[in-house]
């Protein structure tokens, strides 16, 4: 026998896995780079763009986080799911799977959620601090629920691309491929929701990062778009569940039974979700009252 | 060695790469101890080192390992897993890891999942193969021997009752080499050890037992004495190459050292060494590279 005992794998061996996980990713340096950018471009936001009425479009600025840190924890986080493969002989003849290890690695997100989470307490007080117009889609002039809502997008968008760059460190062996998931990810967004479109943008709600609010209109109104973002939310954990799960699905050994109806069923929960965003909510597109000093036309 | 009782046994053990034959029927069981295998590159060292390790399956024949056979579930392989220790021939290190991170890392994997009792344990490896003033350097930053220690550590964790190492010694100066003679001897008296070299030195001052592999067969399985005596009386030292010798050279002392073949004129017999013995073992195999089918 061993002349020193092995403790018995379970939960803390998982979570012990996980704790290494996340804590390579919060040094891993594209992330870093990604967290200082989405917060000197949110102080430069405010600074340069910041006006008498106070922090325009506010509602929009989760996108600031959601682009540095989450699209740079997709290729963190890929770089990470690679990067023990380079010792893959070794670490396949120990007893824990290539699933559990990926399981692991999904704890990447809890660094990204946490800089989102950081990024959308600073957005709100810097608001509260430096003040809003009171024309402004924000808390006054929407219910808070849908505040919080679309203000959250920014963490569980940054936890989803750490999870996606899981998925794609899994799949994905080819160099560059991180990237061009993080170019795909954007062309997607970009061109998978009809901004215009009134009669039916609730339906754009499929996109991984979909837009409720337009910005500054000509006339100095903002449109809020339709749609719940409460149950987006929802749909946007449920695909990060289901980046994890295809992450695991490279394993063959995962693919049990009880493993297939898991992904099925949470690929039921991100459709009722989807459904739910585009059914339930703001049912038509709705336009703030002007803010003279933002028209241009 | 009755079977069904020896740590490793293997019987009538195969393996191809579509058409090359790697290991054809081999036979053989391991115990405590330290085991050397030599052989030619190609002849089958690290595939059949692999199937020990669990890295991958036989073609054909029966692996039994610890009482088990790894092919039969996944428990099975599992079991096995968690004695076991493995260095690979080529190891690649994560480049953002530390040589205690990385250790650290495979003792989770290892299920050391008390935080303090695997911070242990991973200074007690690193301790062995004497990187302790290293933990904390990056592994992209260590040298090639330090390197390969670090890859040694990680299959130490355990005290893991199989212990399977590709090649430890390369890249290994004269004192890591001696350093890992240490740690190992005092490994084998507890644990089975197989080890691939093309250091025959290394074998003949740690082996108890080697093995010569050529052309994915077991050419001598004995002793590493028993080896070196098959070679008496064919060594020489002479004033010339002998013609027909199997290989020869000129020593610093300015007379050849005549391997195989009929003694030169003159010739003085020497002792024979294991790389004598093993050379003479092989004759022309010993430059084959591989064996088709």
């Amino acid at each position: 026998m061993s002349s020193l005992s092995i403790p018995a794998s379970g939960i803390a061996g998982h979570r012990a896995m996980a704790v290494i996980e996340a804590r390579r990713m919060a040094r891993h340096p594209v992330f870093v780079l990604g967290v200082a950018l989405g917060f000197v471009v949110l102080g430069l936001y405010v600074v340069l763009v910041g006006d008498e009425t106070g922090i325009p479009v506010v509602l929009t600025l989760p996108l600031l986080g959601a682009f540095y840190i989450g699209l740079a924890s997709v290729i963190a986080a890929a770089l990470l799911t690679r990067s023990t493969e380079v010792a893959v002989e070794t670490i396949a003849t120990a007893p824990g799977t290539e699933a559990r290890r990926t399981l692991a690695l999904a704890a990447t997100g809890i660094p990204p959620l946490v800089a989102g989470l950081v990024f959308s307490v600073a957005l709100v007080v810097l608001a509260k601090v430096i003040g809003v117009a009171p024309q402004e889609w924000w808390f006054g002039t929407l219910p808070d629920w849908q505040v919080w809502s679309i203000v959250l997008m920014c963490p569980v968008a940054c936890f989803d691309g750490a999870l996606l760059g899981v998925l794609a460190g899994r799949w994905l062996r080819f160099r560059g491929a991180s990237a061009m998931v993080v170019v795909a990810l954007i062309v997607v967004s970009v061109l998978g929701q009809p901004l215009l479109d009134t009669g039916s943008s609730e339906w754009r709600l499929w996109v991984p990062w979909a837009i409720f609010h337009t910005g500054d209109n000509p006339d100095g109104t903002q449109t809020l778009i339709a749609g719940n973002p409460a149950a987006y939310l929802g749909y946007l954990l449920a695909l990060g569940a289901l980046a994890v799960l295809g992450a695991m699905w490279h394993d063959r050994t995962a693919r049990t039974p009880r493993f297939r109806i898991l992904v099925a069923a949470v690929a039921a929960a991100a459709v009722a979700f989807f459904v739910l965003a585009a059914t339930t909510g703001n049912h038509d597109n709705r336009d703030s009252d002007p803010i003279p000093s933002r028209a241009t036309s | 060695m009755s079977a069904g009782t020896s740590t490793v046994e293997l019987t009538g053990v195969g393996k191809r790469y579509g058409r090359t034959r790697a290991l054809a029927d081999v036979d053989l069981a391991f115990d405590r101890g330290v085991t050397g295998l030599l052989g030619p590159n190609g002849a089958g060292k690290t595939t059949l080192l692999r199937i020990v390790a669990t890295s991958i399956g036989a073609d054909s024949g029966e692996v039994r390992l610890l009482g088990r056979d790894p092919s039969r579930s996944h428990a099975d392989v599992t079991a096995v897993r968690r004695e076991l220790g493995y260095l690979p021939q080529e190891l690649g290190y994560p480049s953002d890891m530390t040589a205690f991170g990385f250790i650290e890392y495979v003792a989770v994997l290892k299920e050391w999942n008390d935080r303090e009792a695997r911070s242990q344990e991973v200074r007690r490896v690193l301790d062995a193969v004497g990187l302790a003033d290293q933990a904390s350097v990056r592994i992209s930053r260590l040298s090639g021997g330090q390197r390969r220690r670090v890859g040694l550590a990680q299959a130490l964790l355990g005290d893991p009752r199989l212990v399977v190492l590709d090649e430890p010694t390369a890249g290994l100066d004269p004192a890591q080499r001696a350093d890992l003679r240490r740690t190992l001897s005092a490994l084998g008296h507890r644990s089975t050890v197989l080890l691939s070299t093309h250091q025959t030195e290394d074998v003949a001052a740690l082996c108890e037992r080697v093995v010569v592999l050529a052309g994915g067969t077991v050419r001598f399985d004995g002793a590493v004495t028993d080896l070196v005596a098959t070679a008496v009386g064919r060594v020489w030292l002479a004033d010339e190459p002998g013609d027909d010798a199997l290989v020869s050279w000129r020593t610093g002392t300015g007379r050849h050292h005549v391997v195989g073949g009929r003694a030169p004129v003159g010739a003085d017999p020497a002792e024979p060494t294991l790389e004598d013995a093993y050379l003479l073992m092989l004759g022309p195999d010993a430059h084959r590279v591989h064996t088709p089918s």
